[in-house]
């Protein structure tokens, strides 16, 4: 056994109480103390603080130690800060292991103290037993392809596509219309700066026409893909008379490929009744006139706009939408600031669930008030009615519940029912890429807050509205921040993997197939590495899940940091203490 | 039943001030700081609600309208700056406007320079009626009602009294139907038995004397300047000092005329500052003078949150009480002096016309919530008895 030869150092954090209320850290300590292999055992007020990483680090200096233990709080937190405790005091950071007594212990755990402590105990005895059979761990290093492929043409789209162009990535952008552009380009004033969609547009297909490392292709789309992290090579349909396929050689995918507007049923909200028509419909309609309105040759006097066609459904219902649209509240509210500017006498009813206009959008709120527009509430479960009379006149119906639940009908010329975004239908693509999808149906990012953009294809970013329901500023943004994700990976030319990945041992192989079916990710493939196939893991491809390990009947595979001995010596930790 | 939304009701409010309130998004908070609001009458989010939508009905069935003192306490809370007192203040005018059936009140209101002009013309008519039927100016005494025949004001009076009491009694009938039919109180409600009647009695001592005399909720929920300034100098001790003295200027009137018709004194003889009813008389015009001219200063200052706005109908009210307590003061002295001087005749006249021109407009100004307040305040106690 290697066991007398490690150096152990085992922390146990207070937490500031969150751990040593309930769990008697002078116990856990004495109990690592005695454990083979531990010279070093310690408690902490808190670990991750300043002066408790440093003594940890002295301590690996000083005493030479090979393996740490930290027993705090979850992995999810703090394994990165103390694998780089290790790091920075020489050792390698995958000698590091976290022992989990906060989530596992202390917290859940609150009425027997003397039985939290006991599982303290034996969870950190389990991280030593592990601890004792780590190995060091480098890296794995990928070449990658410094050029991204941006699929959609849109306004997330067009701007990512600068932006790679602009730190030096080769660029080529995907479009599936005859024309870029997307929904901005069908736009003219855009809210909140009046700023004109067309314009944006043209102005950035401009910028892309002066930079030749932007390959565009129009009413193409993206049919295949292979490859791994770093180097995936695309097959690109082009050319709608005889299309062919080209393939191309990408480091990392964008994808921008935006929303289909909610077109509500006939019968909802009334739509389908002439002078009932969605938000883009009346968007149109604002653009293609001047002046006052008209709707098929009738002078508009009054607008009624019906919030949330489309949106915030109730759960119940299969196939609702349950989310918020977002941009609907405020782009209504554009819309009739813009009608009330070219038509002062025009009367403007918004009947809305809740006004989201948030952020600097209240103002243009405040100000559709001052030109007078009226604001109702429906409640969630009494939404309006829409009914036209027999010489074709529209009234809305619905209960205000700011005027006391008083029934009031409206009485309007034009019903604008004010659709959200959903998903675009895109089966083909999402097939490809194989990304899954939020409930919604919107593609899905790895961590709302931290990772934005990155989804769990590595290299393969989401952007703009294809991720959910965002404005056009909002869509810029996460493009950009795609743009960054990308040059993560693909500036260096190179990028590190964690090494925390499947490897088979070839001898044991007997290349039965079973791993390439358990494989998620399609990581594994039958080679002939040797002189007989064996199956062969990419580095690159797979996600350390372990899903293969047990499958393999030959246990020929392990998964590294957490190895069928690693795990059997923590089960035998685990035990030791229930049956003592 | 189903009312139809127009949005005209609220451009038409905000031509009797309220110029900021489409800035309400409902939010509450005017509700929430109002000391007076109970859940008998909730306001001013509610009524400012009425307005946006268009229910002018409901709006004009509201006592909640006149149960607002106009602190301004709201107005400092709002976070739009839709100055929701400003907006109870318009509301109160418009209803004083729909009440009045000729439209005359509506007109006063909203064209401030046509308004101040017939203010102007009816005083110099009823000037020049009552100089057409001059006597001599006698220089030995200040013999007014030989100046002015005493029988000519007496009719006069009498005559703008009783158009006065109509047009007064059709905005109140209005506004009682109004409130009646809103608050489900019925004739019966009110004097079909006993305890109703009691009930009645009650909601009455409240609305006149506990409410109106006493002033109780303005002085002790409504004075936001309480802890700033001396009581003497608070806005309900002015409004109750103008109140107080104008009503016991109609009682030492009144008295003087009941001893006239007793013949124990005829109106015009000239009795001694002590003489009750003339003491009466200069203690209660002493009050409306001190109350009114401190009222015109404070809102020509405009410091105090209650009085930041001012239109041309605040103005015309307390300019017409004041005119005619200084102008009543001035004949006073006039009265003490050796010899009657000329000018003492020419006041006299003044006063008379400026006096009659502010009963006769009284329906259709502001002097109208002395009426139609009480009226609400009568509700809203039976509402609290209930």
């Amino acid at each position: 056994m290697t066991d007398k030869q490690r150096r152990i150092g085992v922390y146990v954090c207070h937490c500031g109480g969150n751990i040593s209320d309930h769990v008697d850290v002078d116990q856990v300590v004495a109990a690592a103390q005695a454990e083979p292999g531990v010279v070093v055992a310690r408690q902490m007020m808190f670990a991750c603080s300043d002066s408790g990483q440093g003594e940890m680090e002295r301590d690996i200096e000083e005493q030479h130690l090979d393996g740490l233990v930290v027993a705090s709080c979850s992995p999810k937190l703090h394994v990165v800060t103390f694998r780089g405790v290790a790091k920075r005091a020489g050792l390698n950071p995958y000698e590091y292991t976290q022992v989990n007594v906060r989530e596992q212990a202390s917290w859940v755990h609150t009425e027997d103290a003397q039985g939290t402590t006991d599982k303290a105990i034996s969870l950190v005895r389990a991280g030593i037993a592990r601890t004792r059979l780590t190995e060091p761990l480098e890296p794995i290093v990928v070449k990658t392809t410094q050029r991204t492929l941006v699929v959609g043409g849109g306004v997330a789209g067009l701007r990512a596509a600068i932006g790679l162009a602009d730190i030096g990535l080769g660029v080529f952008l995907v479009e599936r219309e005859a024309e870029l552009g997307g929904w901005v380009g069908r736009f003219d004033e855009m809210y909140p700066t009046g700023k004109n969609g067309r314009a944006l547009i043209a102005s950035l297909i401009d910028e892309i026409g002066r930079r030749p490392s932007i390959t565009v292709f129009a009413g193409a789309e993206m049919v295949s893909k292979a490859g791994s992290f770093g180097n995936y090579q695309v097959g690109i349909r082009v050319g709608a008379a005889s299309p062919e396929t080209l393939t191309i050689e990408v480091g990392s995918i964008i994808v921008a490929t935006g929303f289909d507007a909610y077109q509500p049923e006939v019968g909802e909200f009334g739509y389908g009744i002439d002078g009932v028509v969605t938000l883009p419909e009346f968007k149109e309609l604002i653009e293609a006139s001047a002046g006052p309105l008209s709707y098929h040759g009738r002078a508009v006097r009054s607008v009624a706009y019906v919030y949330c066609v489309g949106s915030r459904q109730g759960d119940a219902e299969p196939g609702a939408n349950a989310y918020c649209s977002r941009y609907c509240c405020a782009a209504t509210v554009a819309a009739s600031v813009q009608l009330a500017s070219r038509d002062a006498l025009v009367h403007q009813y918004h009947l809305y669930r809740d006004m989201r206009t948030y952020g600097k959008f209240e103002l243009m709120y405040t100000e559709s008030r001052k030109l007078g527009s009226v604001y109702l509430k429906f409640a969630d479960d009494a939404p309006p009615a829409v009914a036209q009379d027999n010489a074709g006149h529209l009234t809305v119906t619905m209960r205000d519940l700011l005027t006391g639940g008083e029934e009031l009908a409206i009485p309007a010329d034009l019903v604008v029912l004010v659709t959200g975004m959903i998903p675009c239908k895109n089966d083909e693509l999402i097939n490809v890429l194989k990304l899954p999808l939020g409930r919604d149906g919107f593609f899905n990012e790895i961590h709302p807050k931290l990772r934005p953009v990155e989804t769990v294809v590595d290299g393969v970013y989401i952007a703009g509205a294809c991720q959910g329901p965002k404005n056009s500023s909002e869509s810029v943004a996460s493009g950009l921040a795609a743009v960054t994700q990308s040059a993560v990976i693909l500036k260096k030319g190179f990028a590190e993997l964690d090494p925390l990945v499947a490897v088979v041992d070839a001898d044991a192989c007997t290349a039965c197939g079973v791993c390439l079916d358990a494989c998620p990710y399609g990581a594994i493939e039958m080679a002939a590495v040797t002189a007989r196939p064996t199956a062969v893991i990419s580095e690159t491809g797979c996600k350390g899940c372990g899903g293969c390990v047990p499958m393999c009947p030959e246990n020929a595979i392990d998964l590294r940091g957490y190895t069928d001995a690693q795990i059997t010596a923590m089960i035998d930790g685990l035990l030791e203490v229930a049956v003592a | 039943m189903t009312a139809q939304v127009d949005v005209r009701l609220l451009s038409d409010i905000q031509r009797y001030g309220a110029a900021d309130v489409s800035a309400c998004f409902s939010c509450g908070t005017c509700t929430a700081t109002c000391p007076l609001v109970s859940e008998d009458a909730t306001f001013p989010r509610r009524m400012i609600r009425y307005a946006q939508v268009g229910l002018r009905d409901k709006l004009l069935s509201s006592k909640e309208l006149w149960t607002c003192y106009a602190c301004g306490e709201c107005s400092e809370s709002c976070p739009t700056q839709a100055e929701p007192s400003e907006f109870m203040a318009a509301a109160r005018r418009y209803a004083i406007a729909s009440y009045d059936r000729t439209g005359l009140a509506r007109l006063m209101y909203t064209r401030p320079i046509i308004g101040t002009l017939i203010a102007v013309i009816l005083a110099a008519f009823f000037a020049l009626f009552m100089y057409a039927a001059h006597g001599p100016q006698s220089t030995t005494s200040l013999d007014i009602f030989g100046f002015i025949p005493e029988a000519l004001i007496h009719d006069l009076g009498i005559v703008v009294m009783a158009v006065v009491f109509l047009a007064g009694l059709a905005g109140v009938a209005t506004m009682v139907r109004r409130l009646g039919t809103a608050n489900a109180v019925t004739l019966r409600a009110v004097v079909g038995s006993r305890a109703a009647l009691r009930r009645s009695a009650g909601a009455l001592w409240s609305a006149l004397g506990v409410e109106s005399l006493g002033q109780r909720r303005y002085r002790a929920d409504c004075d936001s300047d309480a802890s700033l300034a001396p009581w003497y100098r608070r806005r309900w001790f002015l409004h109750a000092s103008t109140m107080w003295g104008f009503l016991g200027l109609l009682a030492a009137t009144i008295i003087d005329y009941g001893l006239a018709l007793a013949g124990i004194k005829a109106t015009g003889t000239p009795v001694p500052i002590w003489y009750p009813v003339r003491l009466l008389g200069t203690v209660s015009g002493l009050l409306l003078l001190y109350g009114v001219s401190m009222l015109i200063v404070q809102r020509y200052r405009g410091v105090e949150r209650s009085v930041r706005h001012s239109t041309a109908a605040d103005w015309t009210f307390l300019a017409l009480v004041w005119i005619t307590g200084v102008t009543g003061f001035a004949i006073e002295l006039a009265l003490y002096l050796p010899s009657a001087p000329a000018w003492g005749y020419w006041l006299f006249l003044f006063h008379v016309a400026v006096a009659m021109e502010l009963v006769l407009l009284a329906p259709f100004m502001k002097f109208a919530h002395a009426v139609y307040r009480p009226v609400a305040l009568f509700f809203l106690a039976l509402a609290v008895h209930e």
